[in-house]
Formats: structure tokens, sequence, C-alpha cells
């Protein structure tokens, strides 16, 4: 048993090593009602390529299997896994991303019976070539609803213009022709290969018993070859400059959409590294862009943005962007004043403007630990990059006013962007 | 409804009358590591108004005499640790809120032990001390606020499951006060000016009902302080009346809308005439959670998992109203089966045909959601406010203890109440095939 803990917020985290090989930790609040849990593999829709370990061969499979083995593992030969949480009281679901898949759920009643559950369902895969087809007309109807979403779209064009070949660039529940070759063996090689406990975390949030957690993680898991190597996932060589440099499509929408890339060309960072240059890029798109920024003062009363717009970066190892983002009548417009404030050579980054962001940066952190929701969701994220949350508050404070602008100089100065812009229909430009 | 339950929810509020419609509601906790400040002015949800209530928060955003520009503001607010100024309008029921909150971090992580008096003073400058220019707001904040505002009115069909929803309920409340939009309407934004926007803000300061909620974390600060000494002599406090549950006015519509989309939005509207202060309420919302509540849901586990007509089949219940939306996103050609299918599942609750199980795993999903609102600032806040707006006296546990005595019979009675009255249908456009959208 290890205890990880930060004694300004006298709160953190219990990691056990269970004998299974389950890495389980526990984040105990005290006084909530609500517990939570949240089970994930570090299997994403970045993943579907991997080197096999018997022959060294890369293996490619459809995009979208992570996203519907996530379907998938709510079957059960007896009763629908749903339906057997719901007997608890408690609220399933489950979400892939481009870097993991998780199955959590959040309860106020039963919570030891739900935690076997979740560890016993995401253990047991009950895959049928029924099963699976009719799985087809679910996801189909998901992904035709996100291919109606205007800001779905316009994100993943800037990222199908900002990357050549990175998997990101597909949309993580992949297309309607893509999940019509997945197969139950696709699904059995995805999870024999990547739900191994040594490639899982385990994370539980709440006012709980850590004795009984143990014992109902015990109780449901099974047994996994110990000697299971987790195949090397393959990414296939990506350029640092970008695709192209403007991406347009029409949608019924109200006003035009945009989404201003700016691809990271230093990527290849993990651990403390990595999650600095998240904070330090977010730090350094709050001077320039937010609310609080003349920049956004300035155009918002030229009428070009309104309080949609943002900015903000995204990145693991082995990719990254800021994106900025929001809707506006002249979207071009708003894509050459970016360029042109990027271009100022830090002019307009102050030390002033670093601290009052930090601060900021200090405080939202700590309203984020109001919700069992945030903690759970980013000791996640934060764990499959090598990094604990509870040292997120002392890396803030370590951050200076000058990695923010080496990281200006880093990020910026390559001026490798996309503009994407999802136009109105019938909108003359 | 279990014995091992770690702990009974402790939720009790301080409500204090301030003035003749004022009220302050404290919650004292130390469970956060944040303070909530929340102001709602409440109003009847009316066509003449409901536009300039919409614009007014965003106009009091841009700046208070203390702060005169969003610049000097948001700097404000970030020298404050973050802390969050919101301000909006809302619809509920028939009333619309207007309500302005602001969090901030607690001093004992920030050791900023000013923090607190400086947010609550920053909310109180915007409320109730605007820049105000020869009795009118800035005309130039006024007309972009207005633009924007247009924009917003407009986004509404950017995203299509709320678009779908929220013409439902236009079309189906036609000639109702819940049939308003809650932005307004564009053909009434043109006409308001800083002066006319600034009559209609006092008249909102003199006339509304107020309800301000702390949750948090007191550190000795005085929150009546917030309320200027002119208000504490308000008379004609408006008297908001209770939604109007309409008796035997089934409009019947059946509505459809071409749009260019990959999917069909299809969502059902239907009316019970059991009011939320009626014993017999709790059945209605027991029965809307059989019926599209969530995973274990007639229609989820019919339309979704036994179908696989869509990936998202479900319910909601709209309180103030006694109205059910049932919804569906899914392909054009399956619009009479996915109608049936739902129809159906309607049918069967009226009928009894549900097991005690999933009558059981209702009243528990609602319970356990009820529950959760005692970890959250934001819920315990709305929380109150809904008990005050419909009148409710009783604490959670006296809700919950009568939804535990909710059986088969109450539901029974109440689905039977529930009638069909509009079917609305957004559609792709002649000529798009679903097949040419699978490609």
């Amino acid at each position: 048993m290890k205890k990880i803990w930060n004694n300004t917020l006298d709160e953190g985290l219990i990691h056990l090593q269970l004998e299974n090989g389950i890495n389980l930790y526990y984040y105990p609040k005290k006084g909530f009602t609500k517990k939570y849990a949240i089970f994930s593999t570090s299997f994403g829709s970045n993943h579907t390529s991997f080197i096999d370990n018997s022959n060294g061969k890369i293996i490619k499979l459809p995009n979208g299997t992570a996203h519907f083995l996530e379907h998938k593992l709510f079957e059960d030969p007896d009763r629908n896994i749903f339906e057997r949480f719901a007997k608890y009281g408690a609220d399933v679901n489950a979400y892939t991303n481009f870097d993991q898949t998780s199955y959590l759920f959040s309860t106020s009643d039963n919570f030891y019976d739900s935690l076997s559950l979740l560890v016993e369902f995401v253990q047991n895969p009950y895959l049928t070539d029924e099963n699976i087809e009719k799985e087809k007309g679910i996801i189909g109807q998901e992904i035709q609803m996100y291919r109606d979403n205007p800001r779905w779209r316009v994100y993943f064009n800037c990222l199908s213009a900002m990357y050549h070949n990175h998997p990101v660039k597909d949309d993580i529940a992949g297309t309607i022709d893509s999940i019509s070759e997945i197969f139950k063996e696709d699904l059995l090689l995805a999870y024999n290969r990547f739900y191994h406990p040594s490639n899982m975390v385990l994370f539980v949030v709440g006012d709980l018993e850590l004795d009984r957690i143990a014992e109902a993680v015990n109780k449901a898991s099974r047994g996994f070859p110990a000697d299971t190597v987790i195949p090397v996932k393959y990414y296939p060589e990506e350029p640092s400059i970008v695709r192209k440099n403007f991406i347009e499509d029409y949608m019924s929408t109200s006003k035009p959409l945009f989404y201003i890339g700016y691809k990271d060309t230093d990527p290849g960072k993990s651990g403390k590294a990595s999650v600095k240059k998240d904070i330090v890029t977010n730090m350094l798109l709050d001077v320039l862009l937010s609310e609080s920024s003349e920049f956004y003062q300035d155009v918002y009363s030229q009428g070009l943005i309104d309080s949609s717009f943002g900015a903000y970066y995204s990145g693991k190892s082995d990719y990254g962007q800021s994106m900025i983002v929001g809707q506006s009548d002249d979207p071009k417009r708003v894509y050459q004043l970016v360029i042109e404030l990027m271009s100022n050579k830090m002019s307009l980054l102050s030390e002033d403007a670093f601290l009052r962001v930090k601060k900021k940066e200090m405080g939202r952190f700590l309203m984020g630990l109001n919700s069992v929701e945030f903690i759970a969701n980013n000791l996640t994220d934060l764990y499959f990059q090598g990094f604990y949350l509870m040292d997120y508050l002392d890396l803030l404070s370590e951050t200076t006013f000058e990695d923010l602008l080496e990281r200006f100089e880093r990020h910026f100065s390559s001026g490798e962007s996309v503009l994407s812009v999802i136009w109105p229909e019938g909108m003359v430009k | 409804m279990n014995a091992g339950r770690s702990g009974k929810v402790e939720l009790k509020s301080n409500r204090i009358a301030l003035s003749d419609g004022i009220f302050l509601n404290i919650v004292e906790t130390d469970k956060f590591k944040s303070n909530l400040l929340t102001v709602n002015f409440i109003r009847p949800l009316d066509k003449a108004e409901v536009t300039m209530n919409a614009l007014l928060p965003m106009v009091l955003e841009r700046g208070s005499k203390s702060f005169p520009t969003k610049l000097l503001m948001e700097r404000k607010l970030e020298e404050l640790y973050g802390a969050s100024l919101d301000l909006g309008s809302s619809k509920r029921g028939e009333r619309q809120l207007i309500k302005a909150s602001i969090e901030w971090a607690d001093s004992k992580f920030t050791s900023d032990k000013k923090s607190g008096k400086e947010a609550i003073n920053l909310l109180k400058g915007v409320l109730f001390d605007p820049v105000i220019i020869d009795g009118s707001f800035d005309d130039r904040y006024v007309e972009q606020e207005k633009r924007i505002l247009i924009s917003r009115i407009r986004s509404r069909i950017n995203d299509k499951r709320n678009y779908a929803i929220s013409r439902c309920i236009e079309e189906m409340c036609k000639g109702e006060r819940f049939g308003i939009y809650s932005l307004g309407y564009e053909e009434d934004v043109e006409g308001i000016d800083g002066k006319r926007l600034y009559e209609q803000y006092r008249n909102i300061l003199m006339t509304s009902p107020i309800e301000i909620f702390f949750v948090g974390n007191l550190h000795g600060l005085e929150l009546d302080q917030l309320i200027p000494a002119e208000l504490y002599n308000r008379r004609d406090i408006l008297l908001i009346p209770r939604e109007v549950i309409p008796e035997n006015n089934l409009s019947k519509r059946n509505v459809e809308e071409a749009m260019s989309v990959s999917q069909g939005k299809l969502v059902l509207g239907f009316r019970s005439s059991i009011p939320y202060e009626h014993e017999h309420y709790n059945g209605l919302l027991v029965g809307n959670e059989l019926l599209g509540g969530g995973p274990n849901s007639h229609m989820f586990k019919t339309v979704r998992e036994e179908k696989s007509l869509a990936y998202y089949a479900s319910s909601r219940l709209i309180k103030h109203k006694s109205i059910i939306l049932a919804d569906a996103g899914i392909l054009f050609s399956n619009y009479k089966q996915a109608l049936d299918l739902i129809l159906d599942q309607v049918a069967r609750l009226k009928s009894g045909d549900f097991s005690d199980e999933d009558l059981q795993i209702a009243k528990k999903s609602i319970e356990n959601s009820s529950r959760s609102i005692v970890d959250s600032n934001q819920m315990i806040s709305e929380f109150f406010l809904g008990k005050v707006i419909s009148n409710d006296e009783r604490s959670l546990e006296d809700m919950l203890s009568e939804l535990g005595k909710t059986d088969r019979n109450k539901v029974i009675i109440a689905m039977d109440t529930v009638t069909l009255d509009t079917i609305y249908f957004l559609n792709g456009k002649e000529g798009e095939t679903d097949e040419e959208n699978l490609e």
C-alpha cells in the first residue's frame, strides 16, 4: 500500500497493487454521498495499429474498433449489464477517446456490489456474431448524430487537415463503412491484447472503506496470464508540417463556425514534462486569447467573435495541437488577426498577465476538486501520461514566466496552422 | 430504502426574509473548496419582456462602475483565483429566471482573506451599480449585445436534438406562455435601446421576487450588504401565477420539418392532467422514468437494444406543465416503426405491463440522482430555488419517502392521464434518402 498525499489539500490517493494484477487507487472524499469508480484501459481510437508480438508485423484493425468494443462489453449471456447496474441504483456509462476506453458508474447506494459488477463485466466479454451485427445499427445512428453536429465536424475537419497520417485525424467511432468491417475476431484480438490488468487502472472516489473496495475487486476479478506482453502501439511517421492550411464544408448551421489549429511540432514528451507542457501552453493561450486579453476584447468589440470564442491545447506524447475556436461572420479575418498576434514576437506577453492566469488556474483546479467526476476522470487521464493529479498544484506553482516565453517561441514560431470552417448552407461567401 | 446507507442527507437552508419579496437562503458547509453566491430575479414568462430579459444579463456583464470595462472585470476575476461570474436568463415552467452568480475558491486554500468580500462586491456592482448615462445603458454595449443575442437566437438550429425538442414545445404550446422561446425573438431585438432596457432593468429591480442563495463557508461575510438600501422599500412585488395545465385542449398536431441532416429526429409530446402538487404526481414521475428515464427504461430496451433503431431514445417530464417529451434519433425510413414502438411503450405502462422489478429500479434511479444533489453547490442552490418556485415545503427526505410509496397502481393511474398531443419530426430534405447518407 502506498499513500500519495497532498498536504495543502489534505486529500490524496491510496494505491493498492492487487494480486490479480489490478492497479487500484482510492481517493477518499469524506462527506460525499456520491461514489464513483472508473476502470480504464490505455486503448483508444488512436491505437488500432500495433506491432504483433509474435512476428513483429503491423496489425491494423478497422477504425472505430476501440469504441465498438466499448459498446459490446455491455453484453452478457444472462442479463443486460445496464439492467444489473440499474438494479443496484447505479448509473453506468462508458466512453472512448483517442487514448483510452473507460467504464464507469456512480451511485449513492450498493457501491461495493456495483464495483464488483464493473470489474466483472469489463473482464468477461461476451461476443457473438449476432450481437455484433445488431450493434452496427446503434453505432450507425451514433455516427449519424455526430455527422449532424457542426461543432464536431469543424473539429475533425481541422484535425484531418492538420495530420497526414496520425490516427488522431480519424473519427473516434469510425465511419459507417469502417464499422461494417468489424467482426468478432477483431474485437477479440483488441480485447486480448489491451484489456490485460497491466494495461489498465481502476480509480475509486468517494466516502468509502479501503478494505471493502479491495475485497469487492478481488471477488470479481478473474486471472490473466502474468507473462502477457502488451503490444507496442504503432504510429505512422507524421511530418511536422500540416497537410493543408484550409478546409471547408457546408452544413445547416446559423453562422460560420471555425477552428484554428496550431500543430505541436514538439511532441515526444511524457510524464511530468508532458503535463507541464500542457499547463504552460494552456496558460499561454489564456494570456493571449482569453476574455482578459486585449485581443479578445478588441475583436469582440469589432463584432467578429462572440462569447463562444475560446482556445485550448490538448496533446499526449505522440500528438498535440492548440485549437482556437468560435463562430464568426468572417472567420478568415479572425484567422488573419490570430496569425498577426502570433507573429508579434511576445510583445503581448507580460509577467503580470502570467501571474494572474496562474492564480486563475489554481482556483479553477480547486473548484474542480468539488466534483468526484472531475477528480476520477482527470486522475485517469493524467495517470496514463505518467502523472498523479495530486502533484498538479505543485507543478502549477513551479511554472515560470520564462517557461511561457520559451513555449511561445517553440509552439507558435513554426506557423504550422490550419483554418477549418463550416459555412451555413447556401451562404455566399 | 436501504438500511446500509452511510449517513443521512443533511440538507438545510437558513431562510431569511431581508424585506418584502427578497429572501436570503444560506447553506453553510465546508464540504466544498469554493463558495457560491447566486441571485435570482423571477419574472413571468411573457412575450412582451422575454427578449429584453434575455438581453439584460448580457449587457450587465459588460461592466460596472467599479470595473467599467469587461477587460478590467475579467482581470479582477483572475486575481480572485479565477472566480467565475455567470449571468444569464432561463425558462422554468412559465417563469423566466434572470440569474447572476459568483463562485470563488475558499480562502482556506488560497490564503487570500479578502477574496470573499471582493467577490461579493464585484457581483453587487454588476447587478446594482452598472454604468448609466442619462437614464440609459451605454448604447455601444447594447448594440453589440443585441447582435450577439440575434446570433444566439439563430444558433438554435445548430444542435439538432435540442432544436427538435424546442420546436415540439413551440408547436404543442402555441398560445400558451410555455410556448415562448427562452431567448426571445429576433423581431423584438431591434426595438430595444439603452433607455428602454434601463427602464426594464428598473422594473425588474423594483417588482421581481428575488431569491439569493449562498452555499459554502461564510467566514463572517455579511451577505445582507449585497442588497442596496432602495430595494428595502419596494411595493408592488409581482405575484406570478402557477402554470396552466390545459384540460381537453389537445392540439393533436403533426409537424414535419425538412433540413439537410443525416439523422431524423422524432419528438413526441404528451400531456397529463396531473399537476405537480397532486399526490398522484409521483406516479407520473416514476412512469416517465419507466418510459424513457435511462438504460433500463422501456424505450431504451426496445427502440435501441431490441430493434437497433436509435442511439438515443429517452423521455423527460416537464414538471411545471405536466408534459412528457419522448425523443429518438433515427433513420428517416424508420419513422413509422419508431413512432409505433414508442406509442406501444406508453400503452404498455397504461395497461400495467411492467415488472415490479422495473418499478423498483425506476424509483431507485430517481432516488439516486436526488441524493447526489448534496454533492454539488450548484445543485443545492437549484434544489432550494425549485422548492421556492413550486411552493414545496417538504424536505428531500420527505420527498423521497413519498416517492418510495409509489406503487404499481399509482403509476397506472398517472399514466392513464397521459395523452399524445404533438408529433414533431425533423426530416431530411427531399431527394435525400438514408441510402445516400449511408454511402
